[in-house]
C-alpha cells in the first residue's frame, strides 16, 4: 500500500512550471493575415496524355489574392478548388483561364477531378 | 455509390496553416527541457493511489449524477441522435451535404475527445448499443451486465484496438470515405458486431472492445471525474490518469491512436503527396502501409523506450509498456486537439447547420438552417499555433509526469531515474515528431 499524499499543495510547483514554459513556448505576433496583394498569381497547369503538371507544388497566395489557373488540356475536364464551399471549374479543350480568390486563411488544395491528383496545394495566409 | 468518383478528400474544406518553425522549435525545446527537469527534479515515491486520491464530489451533484432520472435521460438523448443518425443514413442522400457524415465523422469521432475530457465517460453514459443491451436484457429478464459467456481476460483492449484501426482506416485512406453506402455499412457492422458482443459477454464487452468507449473512457480519465468504489470524486487529472485499469492491448490503443492522428498529418504533407503521385505504386496501397506503419511505428518505439530499463527479479521486462500506456493518452489528447481544433469547431458548426436540412430539400427542422459558419480561428493564424503547440505541450508535461510516478513504483530503485530516459526519450520523439508534422503539414 502507498502511504495517502496530501495533492493540492504539492501540485502547486507542476502548475506554475507549465504556466511559465507555455508563456516562452507560444510566441506572440500578428494574429491578422495579411491583407493579399492585389497582383495576380498565375499558375500554369498542363493536362497530357492523362498526366497533370505541377504535381502537388506549394504555392503561397495572399487572403483575396486573385489567382489565375491558365490551364492548357487535351481534354475537357474539371478543377476542384477543396475551400469551404467547394468549388467546381470546369475547362475545354485548348487553354482556358479559370480565376478565383479565397477569403479564409489555411491550406486550399486544388485537385483534377478526372486524375484525382493535387495539382497545387494554396497556402493562403 | 455516388459518382463512383473517389472523393477521397474527405469533409471540410481547407486545413490549418502550417505553424511557424520557430513554434516548433520552441515547443519541441520546452518539451526536451520540461521531460527532464520532472526526472530530476520530481518526487521519488509513487503519489497517485486510486484507492485514496481525490475527495468527493458535492453531494447534490453526487445524487444528481447517480440518479436514475439523470441517467436515463442521458441514455434517451444519446438514442434520439443515434436514431436521427441511422435516419439520415437510411433515408438521406448519397451527397456530401447529407449530415450523417459530419455527425459520423465530427461529432461522433472527434467530439467525443472534448466532451469525454469536461465530463469524464461520455460515451459509456449515452452509447446506444449499451442502451439496447439493457433494454433487451430487462425485457428478457436477465442482468445486462453479464452475457452467455465471461469475457475473455486475455483479450483486454485489443478487439477496441482493432475497432479504433477500422475506423481511422476508413476516415484516412479508404478511398470511398464521403460515400454514404460504405460509410452506412461500416456504422451498420459497428452497431452488429457490438450487439452481438453484449449478448454473448454482457456489458463488460463495451467497456473493453467498444472502440468508442474505450477511447471515451481513456480520454475521461484526463478529466477531473472519478469513482472511487462507488462514489463520485473530484480528482486531479494526474491521479485520475493513474486510475486507468491496464488490460492486454493498453499500448495497441493509444498507438492506433497516436499514430492514425499523425498519420492524418503526414498524408497531405507536400513531400508526402508528390511521392504517391508520382510513384507507380497505386497511391492507396503506399497510403495503407503508411497508417499501418504510423500505429505499428509508434507502438514499436513505446515498448522498446519502456523496455530498454533495468528492471527487479519480480517484474519481467515485457510487462512494462502496458504498465506504462495510459502515460501516452496525455499525448494522444494534446494532439488531437492540436491536429482537429479547426476541423471539429468549422465543419462541426457546418453538420449542426445541415441537420436542420436531414435530406437536402430545403427544410429548416431546428432552425440552424440558415446559420453561417464561423470562421474566427482560421482568422486568427497566430493565436491557432499557439494554442496547438501549447496543447502538444501540456499533454506532453501530462504524459512525462504521469510515467514517472508509475515508473517509480514499478522500477527497482537503482534503475529508477536512469531507467526512465529511454522512455522519455520515445516521448520527446512523439512530441517533437508531432510538432514537426503541424510544422510541415
Amino acid at each position: 500500500m502507498r502511504p495517502p499524499r496530501p495533492s493540492a499543495r504539492r501540485s502547486m510547483p507542476i502548475g506554475v512550471v507549465l504556466a511559465v514554459i507555455l508563456t516562452l513556448s507560444t510566441g506572440c505576433g500578428e494574429d491578422e493575415p495579411e491583407t493579399g496583394s492585389e497582383e495576380t498569381e498565375i499558375i500554369e497547369v498542363t493536362f497530357e496524355d492523362g498526366a497533370v503538371t505541377p504535381n502537388g507544388e506549394r504555392v503561397e497566395v495572399g487572403v483575396d489574392q486573385p489567382i489565375e489557373l491558365v490551364v492548357t488540356a487535351d481534354e475537357a475536364g474539371e478543377i476542384h478548388v477543396h475551400a469551404d464551399p467547394e468549388q467546381e471549374l470546369p475547362y475545354g479543350p485548348g487553354t482556358t483561364t479559370l480565376k478565383l480568390s479565397l477569403r479564409e486563411p489555411g491550406v486550399v488544395e486544388v485537385e483534377s477531378h478526372e486524375l484525382e491528383l493535387v495539382i497545387v496545394a494554396l497556402q493562403v495566409s | 455509390m455516388g459518382d463512383g468518383i473517389t472523393r477521397a478528400h474527405g469533409l471540410g474544406g481547407a486545413s490549418d496553416l502550417p505553424i511557424s518553425p520557430s513554434l516548433a522549435i520552441a515547443g519541441a525545446v520546452a518539451a526536451l527541457i520540461i521531460s527532464f527537469g520532472v526526472l530530476v527534479l520530481a518526487w521519488r515515491t509513487p503519489r497517485y493511489a486510486a484507492a485514496t486520491s481525490g475527495r468527493p464530489a458535492p453531494v447534490w451533484l453526487a445524487q444528481l449524477v447517480d440518479s436514475r432520472g439523470f441517467r436515463i435521460s442521458l441514455r434517451v438523448a444519446g438514442f434520439v441522435v443515434f436514431l436521427y443518425a441511422a435516419m439520415v443514413a437510411i433515408l438521406g442522400g448519397d451527397l456530401e451535404t447529407n449530415p450523417f457524415f459530419g455527425l459520423f465523422y465530427v461529432w461522433w469521432w472527434i467530439g467525443l475527445v472534448p466532451l469525454s475530457l469536461l465530463f469524464g465517460p461520455v460515451w459509456k453514459a449515452i452509447s446506444p448499443v449499451r442502451t439496447i443491451n439493457t433494454v433487451f436484457a430487462r425485457l428478457s429478464g436477465s442482468d445486462p451486465d453479464r452475457g452467455v459467456f465471461d469475457y475473455p481476460e486475455r483479450l483486454g483492449y485489443w478487439p477496441a484496438a482493432v475497432g479504433l484501426f477500422a475506423f481511422v482506416w476508413l476516415e484516412l485512406v479508404y478511398p470511398f470515405q464521403t460515400d454514404l453506402g460504405p460509410v452506412r455499412l461500416w456504422a451498420a457492422a459497428y452497431v452488429a458486431v457490438m450487439l452481438l458482443g453484449g449478448a454473448l459477454f454482457g456489458s463488460t464487452f463495451y467497456a473493453r472492445a467498444d472502440p468508442f468507449e474505450v477511447y471515451s473512457s481513456l480520454v475521461a480519465k484526463l478529466s477531473v471525474w472519478g469513482r472511487r468504489g462507488e462514489l463520485l470524486v473530484v480528482r486531479s487529472p494526474l491521479a485520475n490518469l493513474d486510475t486507468t485499469v491496464v488490460r492486454p492491448g493498453l499500448v495497441a490503443v493509444v498507438a492506433v491512436l497516436f499514430g492514425s492522428t499523425a498519420f492524418d498529418s503526414f498524408r497531405s504533407s507536400q513531400p508526402w503527396v508528390k511521392l504517391i503521385q508520382s510513384s507507380n505504386v497505386s497511391g492507396n496501397l503506399l497510403n495503407n502501409l503508411a497508417l499501418l506503419g504510423f500505429c505499428v511505428g509508434v507502438g514499436l518505439i513505446f515498448a522498446v523506450g519502456c523496455m530498454l530499463t533495468g528492471v527487479g527479479s519480480e517484474r519481467r521486462r515485457t510487462e512494462l509498456p502496458n504498465l506504462l500506456a495510459h502515460s501516452v493518452v496525455p499525448i494522444v489528447a494534446g494532439y488531437v486537439v492540436a491536429h482537429y481544433l479547426t476541423y471539429l469547431f468549422e465543419v462541426g458548426q457546418r453538420t449542426l447547420i445541415q441537420v436542420s436540412d436531414p435530406f437536402g430539400n430545403g427544410q429548416d427542422l431546428f432552425g440552424t438552417g440558415d446559420w453561417q459558419v464561423n470562421y474566427w480561428l482560421s482568422y486568427h493564424p497566430t493565436t491557432l499555433a499557439n494554442i496547438k503547440v501549447a496543447a502538444v505541450v501540456i499533454g506532453h508535461v501530462v504524459a512525462v509526469v504521469a510515467a514517472h510516478d508509475r515508473a517509480i513504483s514499478l522500477l527497482p530503485t537503482k534503475h529508477q531515474v536512469v531507467g526512465q530516459l529511454s522512455l522519455l526519450v520515445a516521448m520527446i520523439c512523439f512530441t517533437a515528431g508531432g510538432l514537426y508534422l503541424l510544422f510541415a503539414a
